[in-house]
């Protein structure tokens, strides 16, 4: 793993922190993410960073249990981790991948109000899944909130599809049948922090689900800018930090996770599964 | 005799403690009506085991809702000595009786005078209404 020691620290005039992370495995990219909870302080700075795989990697949610992958044979060859944050397994392959951290701070994810302890954020889910409906409809494809649920409560909870693109929760981004942006959410007493999976192709491990781009864009919609060689990672930061911004205003510059003194407990930063 | 949310003590996360016979020192933990709303539906929820020492804010469990994980933290320090183990099952229940129904852990209190730090029902009402 490459160290995450540098020598600067971060200005007191960022609000707001977007860190694009190189290639890690799922253990660390996991691992990182969990440090950064545990660590938050009041003072820091949203932090969006945008990570990548070494490999296509399996995601579960925080309260799933392995064996159930087994009722999908292809998802047993791929490397596996637990995410702190709830809902669904993912299959990170085609997909672009984001974590925001908002440090607890009265009003930062809460409209003004006094953090909340318990419960998910659904104006952070709303805003950012918003912001993607919109920027999508202008590249031409219809993409919308669910407004549907697959939820199971109580017995039933495990019930529901293993694959949180096989879920459906009313805040969920869809084109046509195909769910294309899902997140989840873990609460701390030192902040919030969202996980969320933008799926591009369907994977060769779960070939039932199809990614924005195995749906046809719709010429009849918006500007229709897309072309072949569209720049999605920029697309994908771009509509991230405008969906947050519909929240709290946010003063938005590029860095890297050591500029944040204590964030990482190296110790801490070890492969999880 | 049921317990009404009159008579206990309150984290400011929501978290509230009992303690029905004051001579054993030992507290009932759960969470309160106001955060079973703010979590609305549970989905699944990760306890301690009998035994596991816990002090006064630290982590005692989990609880899934609407794909957000939040932790549960103890009002008071001490060892585990009950777990309501069939409540994993029935979540529903603590939506309708939180106080009852719905007690999640006992703890044998190593400190009980921590009660005193903890929020009374006007308090804690009033951090509800902010």
């Amino acid at each position: 793993m490459q160290s995450l020691a540098c020598e600067t620290n971060l200005s007191e005039s960022a609000t707001g922190l977007v860190v694009l992370d190189p290639p890690r495995s799922g253990a660390i990219n996991m691992a990182i993410d969990e440090s950064l909870l545990a660590n938050a302080q009041p003072n820091w700075p949203v932090i969006l960073r945008i990570y990548q795989w070494e490999e296509p990697t399996l995601s579960l949610g925080h309260f799933q249990k392995i064996e159930d992958r087994d009722n999908l044979e292809s998802l047993r060859t791929l490397p596996w981790v637990r995410r702190k944050t709830g809902g669904g397994a993912i299959v990170h392959d085609h997909e672009l991948t984001y974590s925001i951290l908002f440090p607890n701070r009265t009003g930062i994810s809460n409209a003004g109000r006094s953090e909340p302890t318990k419960g998910h954020s659904e104006a952070l889910y709303r805003a950012i899944h918003l912001q993607f409906a919109a920027a999508l409809k202008s590249l031409g494809w219809d993409a919308k909130l669910s407004e549907s649920c697959t939820c199971k409560v109580g017995p039933n909870a495990d019930k529901e599809p293993f694959l949180c693109f096989s879920r459906r929760s009313p805040v969920d981004l869809v084109v046509g049948d195909a769910k294309i942006l899902g997140s989840a959410q873990r609460r701390s007493a030192t902040g919030l922090l969202q996980h969320g999976s933008f799926m591009l192709r369907r994977s060769a491990a779960a070939t039932h689900l199809a990614g924005l781009l195995d749906v046809p864009a719709d010429p009849e919609l918006g500007d229709h800018g897309f072309d072949g060689n569209f720049d999605w990672q920029t697309f994908f930061i771009a509509t991230l930090k405008d969906g947050v911004d519909k929240l709290l205003q946010v003063q938005w510059r590029d860095g890297k996770l050591c500029e944040l003194p204590g964030a990482l407990d190296e110790k801490a930063v070890v492969p999880r599964a | 005799m049921s317990i009404t949310p009159d008579k206990l003590r309150y984290c400011e996360s929501h978290e509230w403690a009992y303690v029905a016979d004051p001579s054993t020192g030992i507290a009932t933990v759960g969470i309160s009506a106001f955060a079973v709303e703010e979590l609305t539906d549970l989905v699944f929820m990760a306890l301690p085991k009998v035994g596991q020492k816990l002090t006064a804010g630290s982590e005692f469990g989990e609880v899934e809702s609407v794909k957000a994980v939040s932790p549960m933290y103890s009002p008071v320090s001490g060892t585990v000595v009950e777990v309501h183990s069939a409540l994993v099952d029935k979540l529903e229940s603590l939506g309708v009786d939180p106080y009852n129904e719905g007690w999640i852990i006992k703890v044998q209190m190593s400190d009980p005078t921590e009660l005193d730090k903890l929020l009374d029902w006007d308090a804690y009402q009033k951090q509800c209404n902010h």
